[in-house]
Parts: C-alpha cells; structure tokens; sequence
C-alpha cells in the first residue's frame, strides 16, 4: 500500500490532480468556517458585483481629509457611458461639423473639449425630434455639473429631534477606507438572493463532493459486488449479471436518473436521496472494468491453490481477489465521484436536483444563475466561479485516475 | 571461396532503457558470410542475439543506438549512410528482416496484398497493382502458400501461416542477406518443419543469396546452417562450421551450450545433460577479462582481468578463450 | 457470410430486448412512488388549471389511456399497445396537442444539432490524440491538457459561459433559439442564414466538450499501437513513416469508435441540457418544460425518445465497427467455432 502510494506520487498528472482536489477541499472546509456571513444568508440584494461596500452614514460621519486632487477628470468618466460617448460623437458629427476621423470617444478629455467648442442647445439641429434635443442638452448640463464638482450639505438629527444642516461636504474631501466603521467585502459579489457568493460556493463544494463522494461508493460498492459475482462465479450467474450489466450501460443512466429523481417527487429529494440515486444508476461500467478484471485472475496458480485449500467464497474473494483488483476500484471510484458531482448538476440544472432551503449544491448554484439569466445580465460573478469550481474538481480527479492509470498501465508511461 | 555477400566488422551496438541507462548489447561483433551460405547464432536469451539481428538492419531508432563498426552488404558499407537513404535503398532489397514475433509483424487491419503493396512501393514507385498482384502470386505459390492468403487480413490467418506470409513478404524483393530471428520457435512442430523447408527453399530457388538465422534451438541451427556463431554478452565467442560447432566445441561456453543439448545423432546419447550454472552478465556494466569467467569451471584468476583476444584458425575457426584448444580438448577428455 | 448474418441477427435481437426493458422502465419506474401517480398528476394539474372543461377531459382522456383501475400488467400491456400505434397521451401542459406531435416537431433539431456536433468533436479529438502521441512534447503537455479541462467543464456550463462572452460580451452571437424570433420557417436566404448564426454557438459549445475525453482515448489507443510490432517490421522493410502512421491511427481509430458508443449516453445527455440553455427547440428543451410544467406524459415521451435514439446510435456504431474493423470479423467468427 506504502509502495503504491509512492509510487502514485511519482507521476506529475496524479500531483496536479491532488494538489487541485487538495485546494477545492481544504477551501470547502474552511472558507465557511471563517466567513462572516452563513451561506444562506441574503446579506445583500440580486446580483451585487464584487467588492468592498462601505457604510455611507458611516463615510459621512468619519474625519475628512482634503486632498489637492481635481476630481473633475474622474467625474467626467464616471458620467460619460459609452452610450454618452457614442451619443456625443453623432451630435459633433452631424451638427458641429467635427470630422469624424478626429473624434476618439475613449479619450473622455479630447471628448469634453470638442463638445464644449461646439455643442451649443441654439443649433438648429435639424431632423432630430424634440425629445432627442432635449436628452442632448440634459446630458450637456451633467457634464457641467460633472466639471464644476458638486458640494454637498450633511444634515443631522439634533437634540430636538429636527434636521439641521451640520456640514458642507467638498468634492475634494476623503476618507480612509480603515476609519469607515462599517464595511461589507463580498469578494464574488452575491447570487441572485443576495447572498455572498464565495461563502455560498464553499460550502456548494462541501456539499457536491459529499454527494459525489456517496454516490460514488454506492455505484461502486455495486458495481464491485456485481463484477466480483460475475467474473468470478461465471455460468449462469455471469450470463445473467452481464446480460443486466449490458443492458444498464446502453440504456443512458441519466434517463434513468431522470426518471427516478422525478418519480421520487420533490418533497422526497434531498441532497443524500440525490446522491443514493445517482449512485444506483451509475454501476454499470464499474461492474464491466471489475468482471473483465477477475476473469483475468480467476485462473491465476495462487487463487487456485486457495480453492484447492478449500477456502470459502468470501475468504478466497477477499483474500485472493480483491486486493489485485483494488487499485483498479480505486481508480473506479474516482471517475464515479467525479461524474456524480457532474450528474448532481445536470439534475440540478433540469430542476431535478435536490430540494432543500437550508444547503445547496453546485447544480443548485447555477440552476438558480441561469433562472435569473446571470449571463444575460452580466453578472459572471454568478456562474463563472461555480462552473470552474465544477470543472477544476473534475479535472483534478481525472487527472488522478490518468496518473493512476500510467501507473498500473506501463504502456502509457512517458518515457 | 565465394562472393562475400555480408561482412561485418566490430559492429558496436547500445540499448538505451528507460533510466537513460546503456546496455551494450553488441560489443564488436565481426562475422562473414558468402553467397549461398547460411550462418547461425546461438546463444541464452539475453546474451544479445536479437539486438544483433536488429543490428545488423543497419537501421536504428530508439531505444537502438549505433556505436561504431562497419556492416558491408555486397561490397557496399551502409554504415556511413544516412538513416533515410538506408531504409529507402537497402532495407527489403539488399538486407530483409524476419522479426521474432511474427504473429503481430502484421498490421491486423491490412489486406496483405495491400501491404506487399506498400512493400514493393517504397523501391518501385511506378509498378502497377496488377503486376505486384501477379508477382505475389506466383512467389507465394512457389514457397507453397495459397494465394488467397493475399486477400485476406492477418488476423484471419493462422500462427503457422502468418510466419510463413511474413516470411515470403520479407523475401519478395530477393534480398542479398536475410535475418530471420528465432522464425519457427513460437510455432508447433508442423509448422516449424514447414516454416524451415521454406527457408531452405528460398535459398535453393535463390530468392535470397545468403541468411543470418538466429535461434536458441541449436538442433534446428544444425540442420539449416553451414555456419554456426556463439554469442555470449554481446560478443561471438566461437564460430566454426555446424559439425565443427555441433560435435567439437572449444570454448567452455559452447561446450556448455552444446552440452544441454541432445543431437538426434549417433555418440551423443550418452552425453550427460547439464545445465550452464550461473546467469549472464549484466550488460549494463560489462565484466573485465573475459566475460564468461565468472561462469566457467576452468577459468582462472587472470580470466577475470585480461582482455581475451579472438584466436583465429586458417580454415575460418575462431574463438575467445585465453586456454589453447589442446589444453581444452584435453580438460574436455578428462571430464568426459 | 452466413456467420456474419447470424452474428448481427443477434445483436439486433438483443438491442430489441434491450429496448423493451427500457420501456417497461419507463413505464414502471413513474408508478413506483406512493399512491396513484397519474391521478395524483391530474389533480395537481386541475388545481392549477384555470380550464375546467380541459381538465376533466384531461382526466377522461388518463383514466381511458392508463386503464387506471386495472392492474399493472394489464397496464403495460395497454401501454406497450398504445406505444405500437405511435400513441404517447396527450400532453398536460400543451393541450390539446399530442406529446408524439410534440417530440416530433423537436427531435430533428436534437439530430441536426448533436449528431454533427458529436461526429465533428470525435474526429478532432481523435486527431488531437494522435497529434499527442506522436509528437508528444508541447501538444502533449499544453494543448493536450488545455482541451481535457474544456471537457471536464460540463456541456450546460461551457454554454452558460459561450452565451456570456460571444452573445453579451462580444455581440457576435444571438441569446438563444434556433433562428431569429421575428421570422418564420422559409427557405430564403436570410432564413438560413439565421439558422447557421443560431445554430454555431451550441454547435461549438458541444464540440469543444467532446474534443478533449476522446483525445485522451486516442491517445492510449496511438501510444500502444505505436510500440507494436508490426510498426517496426513495416520499417525494417523501408516502408515509410508516413505510411505507417496511417496504419497506427487507423488502427489506434478503430477501437475509438467503440470508446464512442460507449459515452454516447453520457455526452447526450450533458448536451441535452446545454439544448435548454441555448433555447434551442431541440428534446432537451421539451424535456426541461416538461419537467417544470410536471407534463408526465410529455417527460415520459422525451425520455423514452432519448433511449430510442441512444440504442440506435449504439447499434449502427456497433455495425459500423464490425465492418470496417476486420478484427471484429475474426473475433466473431472465432465465438461462432
């Protein structure tokens, strides 16, 4: 076993692949743990982007510090849209006579300039509606507004309960992002419940690989019981077990998968009945890979001489068997964690997945992304990182089972 | 004397294994054989024979290096040739390749004539496929296969008949030279016989000028070759005639080899089998002196040190042993 | 020849038994849950239909196509019946259109998305794995691994994020469907056209997702046939490189079309899901409403359609396979002895 474990070190494919896994892992153990938000709770609304939100009361409230910076440049940027832009540059075009080779809309002070030299709200501006002229001369006003720099009035609560105004805020006033007291770091924004996202995805991870990790061991707990039945009983009990194994494998097991999972009804499906289901849809190939493999030691002189002992079933099965054929369910129950944690999702996403209000899963993660159209509306946040999340995991147990498979097969060794 | 067809002189070969390590499994191997002749090699597995006939193809690819030496075919050295110009204009025409597993030298997938095809292609480029299909007709019904066989696939094919397709394949430009490695010995005693009456026969019909036939079977070196060499960690330690090499060995190690052996002929019966005790150098780090010292049952102190030289007789015979022949016969005599 | 018959004979015969066990699961496994499983749908469904008239009709119709009072052999049966003469019920959530109109109207679109995409993502793969076996080095170590982690990224999500970068990031591609909303079937130019720019996205998506596992294949596959003997007998006889690598991968190819069959279940159903994301009026689609809408009879259609396809894309591969692989040939005629 010591040997074995040394010697799937040894391949570069089995330590990226364990080194991924190892990240996934340790990050579903314990980004939760840390957190500061549960990963059900709506901290905050629909879609937030990514980033450090900070208490604006708090902001106010805090020591200003002027800084000799003219903020008009920025100001300007932040008001202009690309829309704006491109909206300036057919104004110039048309009406200020601009060459429209000389106009770059990404270089907002060119931009501000010319439109400043040429917009005027007495052109005649003729064949635009009056609606149009009116938004031209709007977005005019924010510019100037944007240039000037706006001041601000704080009004506060005084002891007799009345509003009065306290402060006149400059545009060139700072605060410290330490002195706000309040602040909340979402940093994968939130999902479309407005909870923080990474929180959410780590404790996804925990709960897909645990489904994986079921699902798995029942199909190959089956697959192994079947194969061991049939490969080394053989007769009628092989023709029987192989006829059904066949037959499972051509039949797709995600049909079946459907099947069972809609039967089971939504109140019967939590994350465990999910995983028990995929498991017993998923043996067949394990069942295959074992069979082909005992047969091939059923004759062996040692298992034999075990028989001519007069060794029991179990005891030449366990003894005899089994352990030529445990790196092979090793590498069986990989490839099943990881094409359960994918079948979790695919359920997941057709809204078959499990059903629970206090947990969730990858699939449930991005079934709820695409219910909300995340990708529509921008928000990649959602379901960039639970899709990667989905794919490193996979790609770090295929990678595994890969390593391990160069191992026990010398011929796909990299000289 | 007759025309040299093959001469080879202090060929040096190395495998390269995985671990990036040098087997010297050629170590200067020199051999001679005329037209019309047949020269055997023998030896334990391991001692090199195979890496010799891959060897002497004159073609190398990985893990097969070539060292130094000279392989003459006809007069002609290829060893100075580029790797290219060797696979287009000597192999299959001037030096042919009977390889050991014959069972898979067949692409499963191919029609044989398909592949005699594709042979004949690589050296003439322009001949139709009428007449590669009449020419492969009349070889293989010459060497007594049925020419069906060219319209089927390898797999379809029985172990006895693919070695003997395998066989008129290899030979079907009349190449000068050929190599067939251990032909017959994964075949049952029919298709030996019919595998060894086909290789006599190429020669008979002159389908080919001259053969390396490499076997541990000595029997069967004894029955088909004029020649036999003995090869032990990757050089020859004795050559001579097949009677010469069957009945009167000079080496200790032929001696030994010779003697594990039981000849179908008169005298031998009550020769006692033994074993060679011990196993063959490592190759990776070739012993000092001789190479069968730590084997032999005569070696002495100096075996271990001094380079043996090869020892050379008038009428060909040759061997590697710092004992004189006399000195030998004599020790054989004694030990009976 | 007659053997060769014989040997096909059986396979169809086993694909038949395969085909009906497949429908008896289709049958059965729906009225393993408690209580009456089409009466406890039809309810539901009567609760929240606003129709009452198309409700009891709905009721009328299950009662009659079930045989609900009667046991469940005899349920089969009837089922298998109306199965024969191409009656699947009639479909809950688009009454009063029959589930087999509906499933037919999108199993060409399943087709003529998922059959192309896969045979075009297995040739690529195949040529990607045989690229990395023979050359080994860079393919080997970054293209190679780049296209495993594409196909370690499920089908639905590799659309999710096609949809994002091309259709709203890049504006190159549309949001969904099979052609531009505003149009209607025609064979104008513009039509097909809209048909091509809908159909790229989901086509791509489907193919970067098979490229990879089949490479891997591939590759093993070229890796051994490499080291046979019969690559370096062909070079002793002169032949050239270039020709046996035509024998190595035709060979190494062969076997890969087996590999094929036997994730045909698993790709079909990973795309079937990137179908709904891309809204394309394919089985997935129908499949997805189906389930929302808890249209059994509807998903019960799709799902048994999706076997049907998978068992008679596994029996042409298997065809297929034993005639052009001469090895099969020889193996079938060796069990016939």
């Amino acid at each position: 076993m010591k040997h074995q474990l040394k010697q799937a070190f040894s391949s570069s494919k089995f330590v990226l692949g364990f080194v991924l896994f190892s990240i996934m892992l340790l990050l579903a153990i314990f980004y939760p743990i840390f957190s500061p938000f549960d990963p059900m709770e709506m901290v905050g609304s629909i879609f937030y982007p990514p980033g450090t939100y900070v208490s604006v009361s708090d902001t106010v409230q805090a020591t200003y510090n002027g800084f000799n910076i003219d903020p008009s440049e920025a100001h300007l940027k932040a008001a202009l849209s690309p829309e704006n832009r491109e909206k300036m540059k057919n104004w110039l075009v048309r009406f200020g006579g601009v060459n429209e080779a000389d106009i770059d809309i990404e270089d907002t002070v060119a931009l501000v300039d010319l439109w400043d030299a040429h917009y005027s709200s007495d052109n005649p501006q003729e064949g635009l509606l009056s609606s149009e002229k009116k938004s031209y001369s709007r977005l005019d006003k924010s510019l100037a507004k944007a240039k000037t720099g706006i001041k601000t009035a704080l009004y506060t609560e005084n002891s007799d309960g009345e509003m009065e105004e306290s402060l006149i805020i400059s545009d060139r006033d700072y605060v410290r992002v330490n002195d706000v007291a309040n602040t909340v770091t979402l940093p994968l924004g939130a999902d479309n419940f407005g909870a923080d996202m990474l929180t959410k995805l780590t404790n996804s991870i925990r709960v897909s690989l645990q489904i994986g990790l079921v699902a798995g061991l029942i199909a190959t707990l089956i697959g192994l019981t079947i194969g061991l039945l049939a490969g080394f009983l053989g007769g009628l009990v092989d023709n029987i077990l192989t006829f059904l194994t066949n037959i499972f494998t051509v039949i797709p097991s995600f049909v079946i998968l459907i099947l069972i999972a809609n039967s089971v009804g939504q109140a019967g499906r939590g994350p465990f009945v999910v995983a028990m289901i995929i498991g017993v849809t998923a043996w067949p190939w394990t069942a295959r890979s074992v069979r082909s493999q005992v047969i091939s030691l059923r004759n062996r002189d040692h298992v034999n001489l075990s028989k001519l002992s007069g060794h029991s079933l179990p005891h030449i099965i366990l003894n005899d068997i089994l352990p030529y054929v445990a790196s092979y369910v090793v590498m069986a129950l990989i490839l099943q964690v990881s094409s359960g944690i994918l079948a979790e999702a695919q359920l997941s996403m057709l809204g078959l997945g499990p059903s629970t209000t206090t947990t969730t899963t990858l699939g449930m993660m991005m079934n709820w992304a695409q219910q909300y159209t995340a990708h529509l509306s921008g928000a990649w946040w959602a379901f960039i990182p639970v899709i990667l999340s989905v794919a490193i995991i996979s790609f770090s147990l295929n990678l595994m089972n890969t390593g391990l498979d160069q191992i026990f097969n010398p011929q796909l060794r990299e000289d | 004397m007759g025309k040299v067809m093959l001469e080879v002189k202090e060929l040096k070969t190395k495998y390269v294994t995985r671990f990036k390590e040098d087997v010297f499994a050629v170590d200067g191997v020199s051999l001679k054989i005329e037209e019309g002749k047949s020269l055997g090699v023998a030896g334990e597995s391991g001692c090199g024979k195979s890496t010799l006939a891959l060897s002497l193809m004159g073609y190398y690819f990985a893990p097969l290096h070539y060292i130094s030496g000279d392989i003459i075919i006809d007069g002609n050295n290829i060893s100075g040739m580029k790797p290219d110009d060797v696979r287009r204009k000597i192999l299959g025409t001037e030096i042919a390749y009977i390889p050991q597993a014959a069972m898979n030298a067949l692409n499963p997938t191919q029609k044989i004539i398909r592949f005699v095809e594709d042979v004949i292609h690589v050296h003439d480029k322009g001949m139709s496929k009428k007449d590669i299909y009449d020419m492969a007709v009349e070889r293989f019904r010459i060497l007594g296969l049925p020419p069906e066989v060219l319209q089927k696939h390898a797999v379809e094919l029985s172990g006895g008949m693919k070695q003997r397709t395998v066989i008129a394949i290899s030979t079907i430009l009349s190449p000068k030279v050929l190599i067939a490695d251990e032909p017959s010995s994964a075949l049952d005693v029919t298709s030996q016989k019919m595998v060894i009456k086909m290789m006599r026969e190429l020669m008979e019909k002159g389908f080919i000028k001259s053969m390396i036939f490499i076997t541990h079977e000595l029997p069967l070196l004894y029955n088909v070759t004029d020649d036999i060499v003995v090869m032990y960690a990757g050089q020859i330690v004795e050559k001579g005639t097949a009677k010469e090499m069957v009945f009167d060995p000079v080496h200790p190690y032929s001696k030994g080899l010779m003697g594990s052996i039981i000849v179908p002929e008169e005298g031998t019966r009550d020769v006692q089998l033994e074993a060679i005790p011990g196993t063959p150098p490592n190759l990776k780090h070739p012993p000092d002196g001789c190479r069968f010292a730590a084997r032999c049952k005569y070696a002495k102190p100096e075996c271990k040190v001094y380079e043996v030289p090869e020892k050379d007789f008038e009428d060909g015979r040759m061997y590697r042993c710092i004992y004189d022949v006399d000195y030998l016969k004599e020790v054989y005599g004694r030990n009976g | 020849m007659k053997g060769f018959a014989k040997y096909y004979g059986k396979r169809i015969g086993w694909y038949l038994i395969t085909l009906v066990i497949a429908i008896f699961l289709n049958f059965l496994l729906p009225r393993l849950m408690p209580g009456n499983p089409v009466q406890t749908l039809v309810s539901e469904m009567m609760g929240s239909s606003t129709n009452a008239t198309a409700a009891e009709k709905i009721m009328q119709q299950y009662t009659e196509q079930f045989g609900l009072d009667k046991s469940i052999p005899e349920q089969f049966i009837i089922y298998v019946g109306k199965l024969l003469q191409g009656d699947l019920g009639i479909s809950f959530s688009q009454f009063p259109r029959s589930v087999g109109d509906i499933i037919s109207s999108s199993v060409g679109w399943t087709l003529a998305l998922q059959l192309p995409a896969i045979i075009v993502g297995w040739i690529l793969g195949n040529f990607l794995g045989a690229i990395a076996a023979y050359i080994r080095k860079g393919v080997d170590k970054v293209v190679l691994p780049i296209f495993m982690f594409i196909s370690n990224i499920p089908a639905f999500g590799l659309a999710i994020v096609m949809l994002f970068v091309f259709s709203l990031q890049l504006k190159i591609a549309p949001s969904g469907g099979a052609y531009a909303p505003d149009m209607f079937p025609n064979f104008s130019l513009e039509f097909i056209g809209s048909l091509i720019s809908h159909f790229a996205l989901p086509f791509f998506t489907m193919v970067l997702t098979t490229i990879g596992g089949q490479a891997i294949g591939m590759r093993s596959m070229s890796i051994y046939e490499l080291n046979a003997d019969y690559v370096k007998y062909s070079r002793f006889l002169g032949i050239k490189d270039r020709k046996i690598i035509v024998y190595v991968f035709r060979n190494a190819m062969l076997p890969q079309i087996t590999g094929l069959a036997m994730s045909l279940g698993t790709m079909v159903g990973g795309n079937l899901v990137a179908e709904m994301i891309f809204n394309y009026p394919g089985i997935g689609n129908t499949m997805f409403s189906a389930i929302g809408a808890r249209d059994y009879p509807l998903l019960s259609g799709c799902t048994l359609m999706i076997t049907i396809m998978v068992l008679i894309a596994n029996l042409v591969v298997e065809i297929l396979y034993g005639i052009i692989d001469p090895r099969v040939k020889a193996a079938q005629q060796e069990s016939e002895n």
